[in-house]
Parts: C-alpha cells; sequence; structure tokens
C-alpha cells in the first residue's frame, strides 16, 4: 500500500467498513466473555473506535446507543486529566463519574489508547453497565450520588501495561458480586486490547496515522453534510410538546422547544421539571444531549453508520439545575425514568413536521434485579432481568410487542432466570388490551408473575415507568395502558423489598401508544386483533368503533356519532 | 452394463437448478448432470434428470448402493409459509413467549424494525397447567384432563401439527410424553412433536421456535420424502433414502421424517462437505470454504477435517442478510455465514456519496448489464469484465459471450459520472468494496471461532468464487486459495462422499463440582444409545469398523452469559474426573479469548454428542501428467487490474483443463475453465497438484510493527 492515503470515494468506503468490523469483533469478544447476565444476556455496553482527540468514529452494530453519544463527551473529558501527550503504552483509563460519563455509577467508561509508531492515534472505548456499584440497592430513594455507590474519577486502570492493583482492590471492596464486576472490566480490556491490534493491521494496510487522521475527517465530514442534507429537507419551523411522566414521588415534567433551522436544529428543555432532591431520576447533559439526538437519527439518518459526524447539527439545551442539567452531587442512579421520555417529547414536537417517521410512546424496559443467598448452596446470586413494554406505532406499522425501545436489550430467558435464583416464574404474558388504539396500534406489554421458592427471603429491587402517565399515542392514536405492580394482588411502594418464600411479585409493564385516528383502522385489522386476543371485542367497540361478535365472527364498523355501549 | 452396486449418487434439489452426481465407489469416475427444478412437484425433476444420468455412466437403478438427496425444500417452505396448519401447547403462562421473543431489537435505528410472525398465530396456541422445576422435579402435576378440551380444540381448528413445549422439559420429557401420547390417542393423523426429542437445550424462547419449526415442516417432509423413495423405486433404486443433515451428516428417510427441520439449509452444507473431502485427499485438514454465486457468498470452517459447527441458525428471515431478523432454530448446523455479495450484486452511491454493492442482485434475470438482456445496473460481473478478469468471449466456455459495451455503459452513467471518476477506478471500486464486505463477514466469522486466518487456504468455488478469492486471502494473510476441479459442480460431491451421522444435544444445567460424573455420563450414555439406533437404522452396527462417538460439553464460567463448546477427549471421558473436565474448559477459554478465571466455578450447560459412521472412502482421480509445463496451457495474454499494484498488468492466461500436475508458475496469471475463472495476483505461486486442484500460494507478510498491543493486559493479575 502507499503511503499517501487515496480518499476516493471508494477507499472511504472500504476502509470505514473495516473499522466498522473491528468493532463487530471487539463486540463479539465482550459478549463472549463478559459475566454478568447485563453485559453478557441483555447487551447492556457499547463499543466504540475513537480518533485522538476523543471523537467516535466507528461502534459495533448493536451498541447501546445512548452509549454511543456520551463516549465520545466522555473521552474528551477524560483527555483533559491524561492529556493524550502523557499516555503509555499499555495505559487504559476508566470513570463512572456521571456527569463525564452516561449518568449514573454503574455505567463504566473503560478507554484504552491504541499506539501507533509511539504515538496514540486512536482510542478504544466501551461503556458497560455492570452488575453492580456499591451504594443502595432501591433504584430511587438516594438524596443525593453518594448514597449510589462508588465513584471513579478518571483514572488509569493499567498503567503502562499494569493493573492499576489499588483500584481493582477499591473496585472489589465496593461491589456486591466482586466476581461478575471484574469478570466484565477484564473483558472488557481484553476486547480493547483485540481491538487495538486489528486497528494496528488495519494502520499498516492504510496509510498509519496521518491515513487514519484523514479518513477520519471524512468519515466526520461526510456524515456531518448527510445529516444537514436530510435537516434541509424537512420544513423550518418551531414545535413545542410537552409531557408528563412518572417522576417518583412527583411527576416529571417534560417541554420541549424544537426549533429547525436550514440544516440545524435545536431542542430547548427550559419549562421541564427543576431537578429532583428526593428522587434519583436527574439527567446530567450527555443523557439530555444522547436522548434528544437518538430519535433524530432513526428518523432522519437510519442507514447510515452512527459516528460523531452526524451529532454536529445537533444544540440542545436545558436550564442548569433542572431535570434535564442537573448539578452535582444530584442523585441520579435511575435517570432513565427520565431520559428514556425525551424522544416522546421529541417526536411529539416533530409529529406536525415530519409525520412519515415519527413513533409514538413506548412501554419501554423495567430494570428487575434479584438479589441474595441461594438456598441450594448459599451462594450469592444477582441476577438482573430486563422485560419491555410494547413499542409505539409507526406511519407504517402496529408497534411490536414486548420490545425494547428506546434501549436496546434482551430479556433473560425464565429457563435461565430459574436457574440462577431461586424463583419460579408463574406466567409471563401479553397483556389484552394495552396497546393503544390508533390507525396502527400500540403494542402490547406483558405481565410477569415472580414466585420465590426456597426457605428464605430475597431482595427485590424493581424500576417500575408508565405506571401514572401511559405512554402516550400521537397524532390522534391513544396513549398503551399504563403499567401496574403488585405483591401477593397487593400494590406496594417501589422500594427494595425482602419477598418471602411463597409471595409473588406481579409486574404489568405498559403498552406503546398507537398511530393515527383509530376510526381509520381497516375493520379487518380489528377484527383480527380481536381473534388473536390482542384487542377485546369491548375495546374494538370503544376505541375503534368496531363490533366484533365473536360467536359469529361478523364484524361491522359503527357509525363514529353514534354511542358505543361496552 | 455392470452388475456392481456400489455407485453413489447423490441429487440437490435447489431454488433453480437440480444437481446430480453419479460417483464409482471402486475408481473415483464421477458423471454430473443438470436440469431444472421442478417446484409444483420436484421429484419429477429427479427423475427426469436420472434418466440421462445413469445413461451416461451405463448403470441403472439397481447398481446404486446408496442414493442421498438434499433438499431447499424446507428452507422455501418456511421462507413461503408453506408449511402445515401448526398448533402449539406450553406451559399455562408462557403461550406469548414464541411471540415476545428476545426482546432485542437487531437494528437500533430502525423505526420500521419488522420481526417474523411466529410460525404459529396466537389463536392456536394453547396452555396446560403442568409445571418442573430446574431440576425437573414436578411442582404441578399435568393436568391430563384438560387435554381432552385441547384436542377438541385442534380438531375444530383444523391443526395439522402441533408442538408441545413444557417449562425445563430438557431435563424431564415425561410430561411432554404424556401429553403427547394422550393427544395422538385422540387425534391420530396429526404430527407431533415434543421439545424434549426436537431440542432438549435450556431458553425456552429458541425451543419453542425450534419445535414449531419441525412441526411446521414435518407432513410436507415426510409426504415428500414417500414421493422421492417411490419414485426412485421406478428407476430401479430399491433400497433406503439417505438424505443430507444440516450438521453434515447424511440419515436415514425415517430420522429425517422426525427432525425436518434438521435438513434446512443442507445443499450449502454440502459445499463445506466436498471442501473436506478434497481437503481430506489433499492432505489439508484446516481450511475456510468460500462458494461465491450469482447473490451470495457463503464462508465456512474447516478445522481438523471437521466443519466448524454452531447450535443455531434463524429460518425465514424479514430481512435476508439482517442477523436476528430471523425465527432461531437450535439445531446443530455446519457453520455458514451467507453475506449479499455475487456475481449479480448491484453497486449504487448510498446518502454519504460513497459507493456501495449489494445486497440486492440483478440475479440470473435480466442478470449483470454484460449478459445483454436488458439489465441497466452495474454488477459485480459487469466489474470483472472490466477489469479483465473475465474474457467476454469464454463465458461458460464460450457458450455466452458478454456485452462489454454494456457494461461500460451502465458504469459510465450509474457510477463513473456521479462519482467523477474513470471507468477503471469505478470497476476497481466495485471489486474492493464486494471484497470488503465478504472480508468484514469473513473476519468477524473468524474471529468468533477465536481463530487466526493465517493458518488456512481458502477453498473457493461456485461461478464466482475463484475470481475474488485471491484479494480475500491476501488481505487475510491466508496461506493462499485452493480451487479444487470441477470448481462449478463442488457442491454436489459433498453428498456422495459423506458419512451416515447424527449430533444429540441436551441440557443439564449444573457447576462440575456439584454434580457426580455418572448423573453426566447417564446423559451422553443416552444420546450415544440414540445416535447408535440411527445407525442401525443405515445398518451400520455398533461395533463396525471405524463407527466415532465423540461428546462435547457447552461449558462456562458460573455466572457467564455464554457457553464454550469444549470437546471431551476419550481419555477424560473415561477418567470422568471433574476437575480435569473443568481444565478443559479453563483451556479452551484462554485458547478462545486469551484468558481465564480459574478461581471460579465451573457451569455446564449442555451435554453433546456426535455418532458417526466413517466417511465413504470414495478415491479422487488424478489427472494424467503433461509435458510441455505451463507454456502448453497458456492460452494468451491480456491486461487485468491488480489492486496489490494498483495497475493493469499484461497478464498471461492459462486454459486450466491443459495444467498438468506439478505444472508451476508465478503470478499474475488467469487460469480459466468453463464454469469460473480464477485469478491469481502478482505475488501468487501458482501450482497444480495430483488431482488437478489448483493452488495459489501467497507469500506470508513481514511481520509488521508489533508496538502498540497492549500485551497481557487482560491476564495481568490485579
Amino acid at each position: 500500500m502507499s503511503l499517501t492515503p487515496t480518499l476516493d470515494p471508494i477507499s472511504i468506503e472500504v476502509q470505514w467498513n473495516r473499522l466498522i468490523s473491528v468493532m463487530d469483533e471487539v463486540d463479539i469478544a465482550v459478549i463472549r466473555t463478559a459475566f454478568s447476565t447485563i453485559v453478557g444476556e441483555s447487551r447492556d455496553f457499547a463499543v466504540i473506535m475513537l480518533d485522538r482527540l476523543g471523537r467516535s468514529l466507528a461502534q459495533s452494530q448493536l451498541s447501546s446507543p445512548a452509549f454511543t453519544v456520551t463516549l465520545p463527551a466522555t473521552t474528551k473529558a477524560v483527555l483533559k486529566h491524561f492529556p493524550v501527550e502523557t499516555l503509555e503504552l499499555g495505559d487504559v483509563l476508566i470513570t463512572n463519574d456521571p456527569w463525564l460519563g452516561s449518568g449514573h455509577l454503574p455505567d463504566l467508561s473503560i478507554v484504552a489508547p491504541v499506539f501507533y509508531k509511539g504515538q496514540v492515534v486512536a482510542f478504544m472505548g466501551c461503556v458497560a453497565h455492570v452488575a453492580d456499584i456499591g451504594g443502595r440497592l432501591d433504584y430511587f430513594d438516594a438524596r443525593d450520588l453518594f448514597e449510589e455507590g462508588l465513584r471513579i474519577p478518571p483514572s488509569k486502570l493499567f498503567i503502562a501495561g499494569k493493573p492499576n492493583t489499588q483500584l481493582f482492590r477499591i473496585i472489589e471492596a465496593n461491589v456486591r458480586v466482586p466476581d461478575m464486576v471484574i469478570g466484565d472490566i477484564r473483558a472488557i480490556v481484553g476486547a480493547e486490547q483485540l481491538g487495538a491490534q486489528r486497528l494496528h493491521e488495519f494502520l499498516d494496510d492504510h496509510g498509519g496515522g496521518d491515513g487514519f487522521a484523514a479518513l477520519t475527517e471524512e468519515i466526520l465530514d461526510r456524515s456531518e453534510a448527510a445529516m444537514r442534507n436530510a435537516l434541509r429537507r424537512m420544513p423550518d419551523g418551531e414545535w413545542r410538546y410537552a409531557l408528563d411522566a412518572d417522576g417518583f414521588r412527583t411527576p416529571l415534567h417534560i417541554e420541549v422547544k424544537v426549533t429547525k433551522t436550514g440544516d440545524k436544529i435545536h431542542a430547548d428543555f427550559t419549562g421541564s421539571s427543576d431537578q429532583f432532591k428526593d428522587a434519583s431520576i436527574n439527567c446530567v447533559p450527555n443523557n439530555t444531549f444522547a436522548d434528544t439526538y437518538y430519535p433524530l437519527k432513526c428518523s432522519l439518518t437510519p442507514e447510515l453508520p452512527n459516528n460523531e459526524g452526524l451529532f454536529r447539527p445537533l444544540t440542545v439545551f436545558a436550564p442548569e439545575g433542572s431535570a434535564f442539567n442537573t448539578t452535582m452531587p444530584s442523585a441520579v442512579k435511575s435517570r432513565s425514568k427520565s431520559s428514556f421520555h425525551i424522544h416522546v417529547a421529541i417526536y411529539g414536537a416533530l409529529a406536525q413536521a415530519i409525520p412519515q417517521v415519527v413513533q409514538a410512546g413506548s412501554g419501554s424496559f423495567w430494570a428487575i434485579t434479584l438479589h441474595g443467598t441461594h438456598p441450594d448452596d448459599n451462594s450469592v446470586f444477582n441476577v438482573h432481568i430486563l422485560p419491555n413494554g410494547g413499542k409505539g406505532a409507526t406511519a407504517r406499522m402496529d408497534g411490536l410487542p414486548t420490545i425494547a425501545f428506546p434501549y436496546n436489550g434482551t430479556v433473560t430467558p425464565t429457563e435461565i432466570t430459574e436457574n440462577q435464583a431461586p424463583i419460579l416464574v408463574e406466567h409471563k404474558k401479553l397483556v389484552m388490551d394495552s396497546g393503544g388504539a390508533g390507525l396502527f396500534r400500540g403494542g402490547l406489554g406483558q405481565s410477569i408473575a415472580l414466585r420465590v421458592l426456597g426457605d428464605r427471603p430475597i431482595i427485590a429491587s424493581i424500576r417500575p415507568d408508565k405506571v401514572r402517565f401511559p405512554p402516550p399515542g400521537i397524532l390522534g392514536g391513544l396513549p398503551g395502558a399504563k403499567g401496574a405492580y403488585a405483591i401477593n394482588g397487593k400494590e406496594v411502594p417501589v422500594e427494595p423489598r425482602n419477598v418471602s418464600p411463597g409471595d409473588v411479585y406481579t409486574l404489568v409493564l405498559p403498552g406503546g401508544g398507537g398511530y393515527g385516528d383509530p376510526h381509520q383502522r381497516p375493520i379487518e385489522s380489528v377484527a383480527a386483533d380481536v381473534r388473536n386476543g390482542y384487542v377485546s371485542p369491548g375495546v374494538a367497540g370503544r376505541d375503534y368503533g368496531v363490533l366484533v361478535d365473536e360467536k359469529s365472527g361478523t364484524v361491522r364498523r359503527v357509525p363514529q356519532d353514534s354511542e358505543v355501549v361496552r | 452394463m455392470t452388475s456392481r452396486k456400489n455407485f453413489r449418487l447423490g441429487f440437490d434439489i435447489g431454488g433453480t437448478f437440480t444437481d446430480f452426481v453419479l460417483i464409482d465407489e471402486e475408481t473415483g469416475r464421477t458423471w454430473l448432470n443438470k436440469c431444472l427444478t421442478t417446484p409444483h412437484d420436484p421429484s419429477q425433476g429427479v427423475m427426469e434428470g436420472l434418466g440421462p444420468l445413469f445413461a451416461q455412466a451405463s448403470v441403472k437403478g439397481e447398481n446404486v448402493g446408496i442414493a442421498i438427496h438434499a433438499t431447499t425444500l424446507i428452507t422455501n417452505a418456511l421462507i413461503e409459509r408453506k408449511g402445515a396448519r401448526t398448533a402449539f401447547l406450553t406451559t399455562a403462562g408462557f403461550r406469548d413467549v414464541p411471540e415476545m421473543g428476545t426482546e432485542v431489537r437487531y437494528d437500533i435505528y430502525d423505526l420500521f424494525l419488522a420481526k417474523p410472525d411466529p410460525l404459529v398465530p396466537r389463536n392456536r396456541r394453547y396452555e396446560v397447567s403442568e409445571r418442573l422445576d430446574k431440576n425437573g422435579q414436578v411442582l404441578t402435576p399435568l393436568d391430563e384432563a384438560s387435554l381432552r378440551d385441547v384436542a377438541r380444540a385442534l380438531r375444530a381448528d383444523k391443526a395439522e401439527a402441533l408442538a408441545i413445549v413444557f417449562l425445563h422439559s430438557f431435563r424431564n420429557g415425561a410430561h411432554e410424553r404424556r401429553a403427547r401420547d394422550i393427544l395422538h390417542e385422540a387425534l391420530p393423523g396429526m404430527s407431533i412433536c415434543i421439545s424434549s426429542e426436537v431440542a432438549p437445550e435450556i431458553r425456552e424462547y429458541e425451543r419453542m421456535t425450534t419445535t414449531m419449526a419441525n412441526a411446521y415442516v414435518q407432513p410436507l417432509t415426510r409426504e415428500y420424502i414417500d414421493i422421492v423413495e417411490r419414485g426412485l423405486k421406478e428407476m430401479g433404486y430399491a433400497r433406503r433414502l439417505y438424505l443430507m443433515m444440516s450438521s453434515g451428516g447424511i440419515t436415514t428417510g425415517q430420522t429425517a421424517r422426525d427432525f425436518p427441520i434438521r435438513m434446512v439449509e443442507s445443499g450449502p452444507t454440502a459445499g463445506v462437505l466436498a471442501a473436506i473431502y478434497f481437503g481430506r485427499n489433499m492432505g489439508l485438514d484446516s481450511m475456510v470454504s468460500f462458494d461465491m454465486g450469482g447473490t451470495t457468498a457463503k464462508i465456512g470452517m474447516i478445522k481438523k477435517g471437521q466443519a466448524t459447527k454452531s447450535n443455531m441458525i434463524e429460518v425465514g428471515r424479514v430481512d435476508r442478510f439482517k442477523k436476528g431478523s430471523g425465527i432461531p432454530v437450535k439445531i446443530p448446523m455446519v457453520e455458514l455465514i451467507e453475506i449479499g455479495a455475487g456475481g449479480g450484486s448491484i453497486a449504487h452511491i448510498d446518502q454519504l456519496g460513497l459507493l456501495k454493492v449489494g445486497p440486492r442482485s440483478a440475479g440470473a434475470m435480466p442478470g449483470p448489464a454484460c449478459y445483454g438482456r436488458g439489465g441497466a445496473d452495474p454488477t459485480v460481473t459487469d466489474a470483472n469484465v472490466v477489469l479483465g478478469y473475465l474474457d467476454p468471449n469464454y463465458f461458460l466456455g464460450g457458450a455466452m459471450t458478454l456485452d462489454v459495451r454494456a457494461a461500460h455503459e451502465v458504469f459510465e452513467a450509474k457510477v463513473c459520472k456521479p462519482l467523477g471518476m474513470s471507468l477503471n477506478d469505478a470497476a476497481r471500486g466495485v471489486f474492493e468494496v464486494v471484497n470488503q464486505n465478504m472480508l468484514a463477514a469473513m473476519k468477524v466469522h473468524i474471529a468468533e471461532r477465536g481463530e487466526d486466518p493465517r493458518k488456512f487456504y481458502l477453498f473457493s468455488f461456485g461461478g464466482a468464487g475463484p475470481a475474488h478469492a485471491y484479494e480475500l486471502a491476501r488481505a487475510l494473510q491466508m496461506r493462499g486459495v485452493v480451487v479444487p476441479p470441477g470448481a462449478g459442480a463442488t457442491s454436489a460431491m459433498g453428498l456422495v462422499t459423506t458419512a451416515v451421522s447424527f449430533d444429540f444435544a441436551r441440557s443439564l444445567v449444573s457447576r462440575l463440582d456439584k454434580i457426580a460424573w455418572s448423573d453426566v455420563r447417564g446423559v451422553f450414555e443416552s444420546m450415544t444409545k440414540d445416535g447408535l439406533a440411527v445407525l442401525a437404522e443405515a445398518g451400520i452396527a455398533a461395533d463396525a469398523p471405524g463407527v466415532s462417538i465423540v461428546h462435547a460439553m457447552d461449558l462456562r464460567h458460573k455466572g457467564q452469559g455464554h457457553e464454550v463448546t469444549v470437546p471431551i477427549p476419550e481419555m477424560a471421558f473415561k477418567k470422568g474426573s471433574m476437575t480435569d473436565l473443568a481444565q478443559l474448559f479453563y483451556d479452551a477459554h484462554r485458547e478462545k479469548y486469551g484468558h481465564a478465571h480459574t478461581n471460579l466455578a465451573v457451569e455446564l450447560i449442555t451435554c453433546r454428542t456426535t455418532v458417526s459412521a466413517p466417511p465413504p472412502a470414495v478415491p479422487l482421480i488424478h489427472i494424467p501428467a503433461g509435458a510441455g509445463g505451463a507454456a502448453a496451457a497458456l492460452k494468451g495474454k491480456r491486461q487485468v487490474y491488480f489492486s496489490e499494484v494498483g495497475a493493469y498488468l499484461d497478464t498471461p492466461v492459462y486454459d486450466r483443463y491443459k495444467l498438468a500436475p506439478n505444472v508451476r508458475f508465478a503470478g499474475p496469471a488467469i487460469i480459466e475453465e468453463r464454469e469460473c475463472t480464477a485469478v491469481a495476483g502478482p505475488s501468487a505461486q501458482v501450482w497444480i497438484d495430483d488431482f488437478g486442484s489448483l493452488y495459489m500460494d501467497i507469500p506470508p507478510r513481514k511481520p509488521n510493527s508489533a508496538e502498540g498491543v497492549m500485551n497481557d493486559v487482560a491476564n495481568a493479575n490485579a
């Protein structure tokens, strides 16, 4: 290969594709070697390649979306503490500071410089949600960050190839499942090492550090231009939307004003709730930005490989001290209780501008953590199950039932859960009528019932959402059904609790919102939904104006203005 | 006409063509035939193709000792949703699991992401009260009385097939068996499949989809095998029909009737088996197989004479080339990755102004622009014509003349103009981009196996494979490329050279240090017994020479999310020491990922057993020696582009059929045969072995600067 890089559209395509495949290899290495279910099975991580300035270039194709937006910011912040010129071969950097990282302590950002001919040319980065980071077991009740666990300021996890033993010991001493957490950290570092090797081979083939720098600019500039083009095709304007979400003790109010001018777009969250003093649901600016960017990326440039160039046309403002720009040391552990509603607000605002590519609100995931000692052998178990509600409907299709959005991850199979924790899953099923009515129906949510087995209580922590305020419909669609939870049929406050042997914890996850006027939904689709038990005959009549006689199988539409009795 | 009975017949019904191969087991002489597939009644095409084949070889049906069949029937039934009206019965509370799935999105930015509909709609999914715990102990007995209601509903539903999947049934199949027996008695005509037989592995969603898929294709497979067997009988072949399994073994019609889902993708699998057969004869026991045709490229791996296997495949994908968009099926598979890259793959410019190739393909109709059948899009084959890889006058041995001007025109209009580049740069671009697409997939695949490509040859076949193989092998720093003789008909050879064999898997979840070896051995022994029964079905005694029984365990560090399949050597199996088994896991994990955590306990998830007969001893024919060396095969010279040097070189063109054993020459070179053209780059050392296989050796690259890698970081003790 020649030393002067030739960056025609073909070389860029070929080299860029290769960088993505490097990250896919790193991703596989993480998955295959990770210890915790949250990383290994739930995929709550991202692996990203960054340039020497900490700008993101390439990520694995299944990287968790929000992390891919926060890590470049994290890397730049960490490099302020450890300037790139001071890094040594074999250094690995780490932080979980929420304000620098992805907004709460369990997310470790781990970044390793890649050296080439004595110079740092790039970084291999990973953000992963580890199984435990110490602190309180509950999800919401911390009064400040210090109650939420171990905070690791920007630090060297490895120094010139040697582990920072003290830091490892501090982590080990502060988490409930040190084998898992340290196992995951090592899996990540090992995977990044593989990525460094692969990037090395790439640099040998494609003009070394200079070639890489030139490629970086091309990737970022072309991506930015593509996003700007997409924005130009959208009408200019200013759109507002407001919604309320559960919050914790008090609801969270979200207000957004989206302004689009030419090839720029700005989101302003002024008017949203102040930061919470009594609930761990505050968002750092990195989160607010990431969750504002995500719906735009999905709507405007879904096929393009993700990188920092696509972020550039977006600016975001939230007043300091608000729930979306919280200040140290606010409690943030369950910040996705707030951040996961941002896309709903953005789509609500953009529904008038780009109705073909917006989506109604989704049920999203609830975190369930089961912790205790196993009656079989007294070993400690810590199992995460991340079930999902239904997805919001879009202009082209019904929402899918029980699928991750906006986060992405795999639910832990029942048989795996039962093998790891003394739990019997009594049912896991779709909830009839939970999908919001619409021209396109919202996806159904699910109900899960967990019975505790054995001779001792276990600690169950859950993080529900959309129990007070359901996922909204869009453009005339109705909201999905709200969630609910109960122990032995009785409503309980959300806090980690000892659940005794024989007790049954039931969780009902919300359905997705509908899209468009339900009365426009084809009568055959409504009838099929009734036949399959997705919609009851009563709701078919009430929400869709379609009368279905289950016995005779006849269906007819009721004139819209007539009174339908359930 | 001979009276011998040792001819082997293989036939592979593909989407477009049915391929036949007949081989004389004694001499290795082969006869080939190809005819159009007759989708309405595939057996008709078979009978039509067999006549000429038998005539050509002067044999009759009764001379055939064994007939082996591969088919796309199952794959297509799943894609086209043409299977049986299937119902599903599961533990109360879980009928929605097949629809809920893993809850993950396979594309994180696609708002309109679609998932395949479950094979059984919700209104045909039934529940029954029963429950086992994780150890297979009964918590709730099977409600036998309520099964009568289920039977009634199934009858009213006109269900033709039923899949029964209960939680934890891989530990104890009693409830599933009892439910099957009761329902079978009530509905004797219905196909009933139970998960403890079809896929006794942990993870209920995948076990459900697998059992459902098996039930879904069972009625049509049964009928189909009957028809084919009858047809063969009419042709004078009265013995048993054997079928190619996705796991790379062949098995009897009876086993295939019971587990039809195990035949999915059996055709492409045969290609890998052919590679194993050639490799065995050529003394190459480890290779990467690369089969590139018109629409897709398929890549497999062979290690120590065995195809690497996986335990899952997706069927009926919504988006053919998107992993995760299909229905998961847990069966032992020869692992093949399929990439949307073939001769017909279409080049286009994307939103970023970059050149993309595929996965859309011009297919056979209209085909690439140079076919002159109205193809209006630039394809890989068109690029290969521009670059000099293909001779427009010797396509399919001259049976078809390629329209070079048409190729130039579509390139000018659809690539050169929008990108402002020359024709040659545009064509080079298409070649490089499609290669990179394949390389990315190959690298990830090889990485998933924890292997180093530098150890392997690339065994290349299919219409387009040998033209692209050199560049792929060079980029991966592989040893070189091997193109077998008759690279256009390689796959069918896999059918007639493969052994009877069957794979079993059964989950048994426990820490190794908390379970007695006798319990584990019991599981292996029961699978071995079943395997020997499959061999007995095929008339092979358990103590016949060469029968092999191979055991493996899926193991992981306790708490880890995924398992590693660890083969258990015979000695270790005999000894049955749990400590030794744990050590085998640590070693395997270290080999694959560079580290292991010996302080953590090892957890067993699944036991696996493969029972195989020895492969048939079919000789590979030596090609005759020739005089005159390479010069005798030289057809001429033409200008050919090579990425390696970034220029067109005046390149000699050889006639493959005139290259004799031990002929050697240096690249660059073009070697032409009827069905394909091999391209050897400037650094290739080309030679021919005794069987007529073409080698393109690639000298190893100088080791590059290894600095910058964090040595041992992951292994260092904290």
